[in-house]
């Protein structure tokens, strides 16, 4: 059960803009959650939690993609507070170093849709060194760009 | 007559009071018996507790990463409601840093928070919790600080506001909250139990964020790690205990796994001031962190403090 609710959540990015446009801390923090369905899909078959097959691993590398694209469309002015925001002020302050951390993002998320090929990486191995940078790159925009909580 | 005689009465106990105080406020490093009895340290077993410690998320550049977190120059600023205070530079400089100290000097300063010049330092250096660290491990410590690169130019001072600028005062709220005993009774049999405590309250300094402050700036240990505001405006440091707010939902093995990986049972991932702490905790032994799980699901659950 587990397993497909995260790969349900993982599949769910590509649909998620046209749900809500005219609110835009809605779709990026729902984005945020494609993104963290795809790192616990990923995480579950580093543990050895999720039996490993190319179409999941396929799955959860497209849907970072998907959220890397669309990600920093959603951080308009005014968009700072409400909504439960925890977006931090630093990304209206400081929007080159914002920029930086999502283009490192579509940098990995690029290196791993190639890796991934047309079917998926062949085995847990190869999923696990395409996810992972990745997955590296959460912390260090978090760090500076999402609030303490 | 009799009002003259109240006059100089009351001025008679002002000035006992003000003897008082200064003796009272007097800093107090360790004893010539304890500053003997300190082990030889061994620098390997050291860099453990550097970790531990964190030393390097204050003293070091604030976006250091790699082998940067060893030059420890300082320059960090911690907003409060006293006044910003800056991290100085504590790296092996002998002019800018700390490297002219003695053992003895490092262990006064960790343990008792008093300076080679016998001043009081703020508590924004977290000696409120390093007073609880074993002598052994401050001995390492030192043994490890040995090995760090000197640092050249010195921080800024702090920017407080009177009369919190007076170090001497500081002595007085020693009195009231620096003290070395455990914050939490745990069942003292389990050494995982005891390790974790050890950590937590210790060279960790969890509960100098995690825990929320009163007035006069002492924590408050009866809501030990149920949260607070954070220092730095916008936020807040999370309840860390199972009550409501906190992490009730998340196993031992959860809690280990955050430490070492960054990431929650619900795959977010660390963020802010947290990150450099995980990452600290991801450099020490995986019975370290379990440890630090099981103390975390020992101590009282507490809803999120106001």
């Amino acid at each position: 059960m587990k397993t497909t609710a995260l790969i349900a959540a993982a599949l769910l990015a590509g649909a998620v803009p046209a749900l809500a446009a005219e609110d835009p801390i809605a779709v990026r923090q729902t984005l945020m959650e494609s993104m963290g369905g795809a790192a616990g899909l990923t995480a579950g078959v580093l543990k050895g939690e999720i039996d490993y097959s190319p179409a999941i691993g396929k799955a959860a590398i497209t849907a970072t993609a998907g959220v890397a694209e669309a990600y920093a469309d959603y951080f308009p002015e005014g968009s700072d507070t409400g909504g439960n925001t925890e977006a931090s002020p630093k990304i209206w302050e400081d929007p080159a170093g914002f920029a930086e951390q999502i283009s490192k993002l579509q940098a990995a998320t690029a290196g791993a849709v190639s890796a991934s090929g047309k079917s998926g990486p062949a085995d847990a191995e190869a999923f696990k060194a395409a996810m992972q940078p990745v997955l590296a790159t959460c912390k260090s925009c978090h760090e500076t760009y999402r609030l303490d909580d | 007559m009799l009002l003259l005689r109240i006059a100089v009465g009351l001025g008679l106990l002002g000035v006992i009071a003000a003897v008082a105080g200064w003796f009272a406020s007097a800093p107090r490093g360790l004893s010539a018996a304890e500053i003997a009895a300190l082990p030889e340290g061994d620098a390997a077993r050291g860099e453990a507790v550097f970790w531990a410690g964190g030393c390097a998320s204050c003293h070091a550049a604030p976006d250091a990463k790699g082998d940067d977190k060893l030059s420890l120059g300082g320059g960090r600023v911690l907003a409060s409601d006293f006044g910003d205070f800056v991290a100085p530079n504590i790296s092996m400089d002998r002019e800018d840093g700390i490297g002219s100290w003695s053992e003895a000097d490092f262990a006064n300063a960790m343990l008792r928070g008093v300076s080679p010049e016998g001043e009081h330092f703020y508590p924004s250096f977290p000696y409120t919790s390093f007073t609880r660290m074993n002598h052994g491990d401050i001995a390492d410590l030192w043994a490890f600080w040995q090995t760090l690169p000197a640092v050249e130019g010195k921080a800024p001072g702090h920017r407080l506001a009177f009369p919190f600028n007076i170090r001497r005062g500081i002595g007085l709220w020693k009195l009231a909250f620096l003290s070395d005993a455990p914050v939490i009774a745990i069942d003292t049999s389990d050494p995982k139990l005891v390790r974790g405590r050890y950590l937590v309250e210790g060279p960790g300094h969890c509960g100098e964020c995690h825990t929320s402050r009163d007035i006069a700036g002492g924590l408050d240990y009866g809501l030990w790690l149920a949260g607070a505001p954070n220092p730095d405006g916008r936020g807040r440091i999370p309840n860390i205990t199972g009550g409501e707010g906190g992490i009730g939902s998340w196993s031992e093995s959860d809690i280990a796994y955050y430490l070492e990986s960054g990431f929650t049972p619900d795959f977010d991932s660390v963020g802010g001031s947290m990150v450099a702490v995980q990452e600290n905790m991801a450099k020490l032994e995986s019975w370290d962190r379990e440890s630090i799980a099981a103390y975390l699901k020992a101590v009282p659950a507490h809803a999120t403090a106001p």
